[in-house]
């Protein structure tokens, strides 16, 4: 079995959405608070604070890089604090970092919390962030491009190589939507799902990506409590044990890798963690997968071998992704169905992640989820780390 | 395309030589004389063996279309004024992959394995931007300084066609094609107008000139909710830019409502639910105006401490008793209502709810049945004469149109009919006159 000894013993959370007056300090108190007492440790018990680095937010990152998170919750116990940046792949650093606090034995528990506020970020600085992080400056931003556009058209390349459909591309977004409308933390909890014709007449952005298709950034926030698998098995509480993990780097641009390549690292990475915990892909139960567009669940689905190459469209399509599903998949909706938070979408997939094998998911519990994979990416698709998870 | 605004390429030390040679048109690449291999992005160092012998060769300038998206909306300000515009990455003949625009063609025709060739554009005095038109010369548009170029050019860089497009409806219809009806189509958004809108607006107004059917525009909004509220919100992030804000007001604005006033046809004014801002001021644009009961109306930009400047402040009171349009525009309000409106002397005619589609359809169908050439004239001469010039040119305008249409060609066809048989005249027009009075 696995050599990983790290367990998700507690989680707190915010619903993730346009909250203006929720201060970015509110949601650290209240997420902290929740996951802490989730655990059911004592606040003095956090020996170790590494948070999710907020993008586009310089004053708060500046503030908990400096320390303040562990004097504000009075952590009287805390050792170790640092914050940690990968984009979106930020949240499985700091796992690994808290990993290595334990196994160093500078920390027993340590606490990770997320927070980002985007509502109140003045809208020239929101552009500035989004419209240059993850696109060069010299060679790409000159020309118009955006998120939107690159996505686009990695998206437009790979309906061309694989003959999906934009009815099939679409249907990942109907997915996404269906399990994001019966979760309490998303942004689209409760709403209509829109059907495929929907999707396809909201307005095009950059062809051929709809509007619906785009992610909507939204406020949010997130908060783990981990610790060694002995201490999450001693103290008998519902757990996600981490059992294998592997990443791959491609490139910080678009421009600079190919659609091959980063389905060649899906693949082998996605291999590896599976080897590594010692399980196949058969047996995992839920594919909580995080590439915040459509594109990367179909690339990502046939690079795993979960379907044959050019059907993952067909798969979302046919229901099979979806509640009660045969590979129940991306069960918070993803960026696109809980909102867009920044480096905030990694942490609330992991959440989502422990959530279910500690069987808290409620509604969207995946009945008998033994295993789950769960992936992160940074920037505009620089990195990819699997992980798999179990419940013991 | 808009040159000013665009952002200048951040350069490396190691990269100076590259923008310099744009300037003279030519596209290097970096090349690794220790291993050979061609490099981009351009390095400090190779990124295969870590040599720094590296220097530039001449690329061929073609390429191949790898992938492309045509960008149509969520771009920053600076790039709004150039939507829609093709992104693209090309693979060089010298196996590399540049991000890039395609220009020079219709986006509809771009598409991946597409052959190009680099051309460049200047963003600065220090550099040009390597950009890939068609390498099929029938794929390009008409080059700039050809004869009629600019005017193929400023046509298809809109790229458009009815077909093609998407926030309004074209319709000909109605008895012998005399109607054409444009429909704004964004009901979701109240009919707002956005930068795609108002081009596709310009488009249409100047397209159904050419209808010789056609005698009668209706301009309508899609819905029950507005017919149109203005501006759309999504443009005034844009508007923080001095020059943005400019041209949105004398380009879009001051273009659509030149396309309206300067339409030869007839334009009806269909209006319901929410006729407010700029909505009411592309309104004011056109030659009747009929309302439903129920619309809500007014010009709120005051509100925001500036005034309507789609052609609002300028026409609200030449079109109905001064002492009242200022009040509209002072005020801000968005509720007056159709009836109050009617009363302070602005609209054409106010229906009952429930009695609206059916008497629009009359007056439509009636104004329709007229001649298009005598529409377009009456037109002409009722808006010189209420420009406000003296009265002896007013007279002289009218007296001499009406002299051209007795003389045009369909009327003199109609003559040698009645010069043949004079009583006939008289006959068919007492009919005539009955029927119009009947719809």
């Amino acid at each position: 079995m696995s050599k990983k000894n790290l367990a998700i013993i507690g989680i707190g959370e915010v619903p993730t959405g346009t909250y203006p007056n929720r201060s970015r300090w509110d949601i650290i108190y209240e997420t902290c608070i929740a996951a802490v007492r989730d655990a059911g440790i004592d606040k003095n018990d956090v020996e170790g604070v590494v948070t999710v680095a907020p993008q586009a937010q310089p004053q708060i990152s500046a503030e908990i890089s400096f320390g303040k998170i562990p004097e504000e919750l009075g952590l009287k116990g805390c050792r170790e604090v640092c914050i940690c940046n990968a984009g979106g792949a930020s949240t499985s650093n700091c796992l690994r970092l808290a990993e290595q606090y334990i196994e160093s034995g500078q920390a027993k528990i340590v606490l990770i919390p997320h927070v980002t506020v985007h509502s109140t970020i003045p809208m020239p600085d929101l552009i500035n962030f989004f419209a240059k992080a993850g696109i060069d400056l010299q060679w790409e931003y000159p020309y118009g491009t955006t998120y939107n556009g690159i996505i686009a058209m990695m998206t437009r390349r790979y309906m061309h190589d694989s003959g999906t459909t934009e009815e099939e591309m679409a249907s990942v977004v109907v997915s996404l939507r269906k399990w994001a409308a019966m979760d309490e933390n998303s942004i689209f909890y409760g709403k209509e799902v829109p059907p495929v014709e929907k999707i396809l007449s909201s307005g095009m952005v950059s062809s051929p990506l709809h509007k619906r298709e785009c992610n909507v950034l939204a406020d949010g926030g997130g908060a783990m409590v981990v610790a060694s698998a002995e201490i999450a098995k001693k103290m008998g509480v519902p757990a996600a044990y981490k059992l294998g993990e592997s990443s791959r780097y491609f490139s910080a641009f678009t421009t600079t890798r190919t659609n091959e390549e980063l389905t060649n690292g899906y693949r082998d990475a996605t291999g590896e963690a599976l080897a590594d915990a010692g399980v196949s892909k058969e047996d995992i139960n839920l594919w909580n997968v995080y590439l915040a567009y459509p594109v990367g669940h179909t690339m990502f689905m046939e690079a795993a071998g979960l379907c044959e190459p050019g059907q993952a469209g067909k798969v979302f399509m046919e229901g099979h992704t979806w509640p009660g599903g045969k590979m129940p998949w991306a069960t918070i909706g993803d960026a696109t169905g809980r909102g867009h938070t920044g480096s905030g979408v990694s942490m609330a997939t992991y959440i989502e992640t422990a959530r279910q094998m500690m069987g808290k998911a409620g509604e969207r519990q995946v009945p008998d989820a033994k295993y789950a994979f769960q992936n992160t990416a940074g920037g505009s698709g620089m990195n990819f780390i699997a992980t798999v998870w179990g419940r013991e | 395309m808009t040159q000013t605004q665009r952002p200048i390429p951040v350069m490396q030390p190691w990269t100076r030589d590259f923008w310099k040679a744009t300037k003279q048109g030519k596209l290097l690449i970096q090349h690794c004389d220790n291993c050979n291999s061609n490099i981009f992005f351009p390095k400090k160092v190779c990124p295969e063996c870590w040599s720094d012998h590296l220097d530039w060769q001449e690329a061929s300038g073609k390429a191949t279309v790898y992938t492309f998206t045509t960008m149509l909306d969520m771009v920053e300000p600076k790039f709004m004024g150039d939507l829609p515009y093709v992104i693209a990455m090309v693979d060089l003949k010298e196996g590399i992959r540049m991000t890039t625009r395609i220009v020079n063609c219709n986006p509809d025709d771009v598409e991946i394995g597409m052959n190009v060739e680099v051309v460049f554009e200047e963003v600065s005095p220090e550099c040009s931007l390597p950009m890939f038109q068609p390498a099929d010369e029938t794929l390009r548009l008409a080059s700039p300084d050809s004869e009629d170029g600019e005017a193929v050019a400023a046509e298809s860089e809109t790229g458009m066609s009815p077909d093609a497009y998407q926030t309004i409806i074209y319709e000909i219809g109605g008895n012998n094609d005399a109607v054409c009806t444009i429909t704004l189509n964004r009901p979701d958004k109240y009919n707002a107008i956005n930068r795609r809108m108002a081009a596709e607006l310009i488009d249409a107004f100047r397209r159904v000139r050419d209808e010789a059917s056609v005698g009668v525009v209706v301009l309508a909004g899609a819905g029950e909710k507005a017919f149109c509220t203005g501006g759309d919100l999504e443009i005034f992030p844009s508007l923080a830019e001095h020059q943005n804000s400019l041209n949105w007001l004398s380009h879009e604005g001051l273009d659509v409502q030149r396309a309206i006033s300067s339409c030869e046809k007839v334009v009806i004014c269909k209006i319901n639910g929410h006729c407010l801002a700029g909505g009411l001021e592309v309104a004011l644009a056109c030659d009747l105006l009929y309302v439903k009961e129920s619309a809500k109306m007014g010009t709120t930009e005051i509100n925001m401490g500036v005034l309507p400047g789609w052609g609002g402040t300028a026409r609200l009171p030449r079109s109905m008793p001064i002492f009242r349009a200022r009040e509209i525009i002072f005020s801000g309000r968005k509720d007056y209502t159709a009836r109050e409106m009617y009363d302070m002397g602005l609209l054409t005619r106010v229906f009952k709810d429930d009695e609206f589609e059916a008497q629009f359809e009359k007056v439509v169908n009636n104004i329709a049945s007229k001649k298009p050439v005598a529409l377009r004239m009456g037109k002409e001469i009722m808006a010189r004469s209420a420009d406000g010039c003296d009265m002896e040119t007013a007279l002289a305008v009218e007296r001499n149109g009406i002299q051209w249409l007795t003389y045009a060609p369909d009327i003199q066809k109609m003559m040698d009919q009645f010069r043949a048989a004079p009583d006939q005249l008289t006959q068919s027009q007492k009919k005539s006159n009955i029927a119009s009075d009947a719809t």
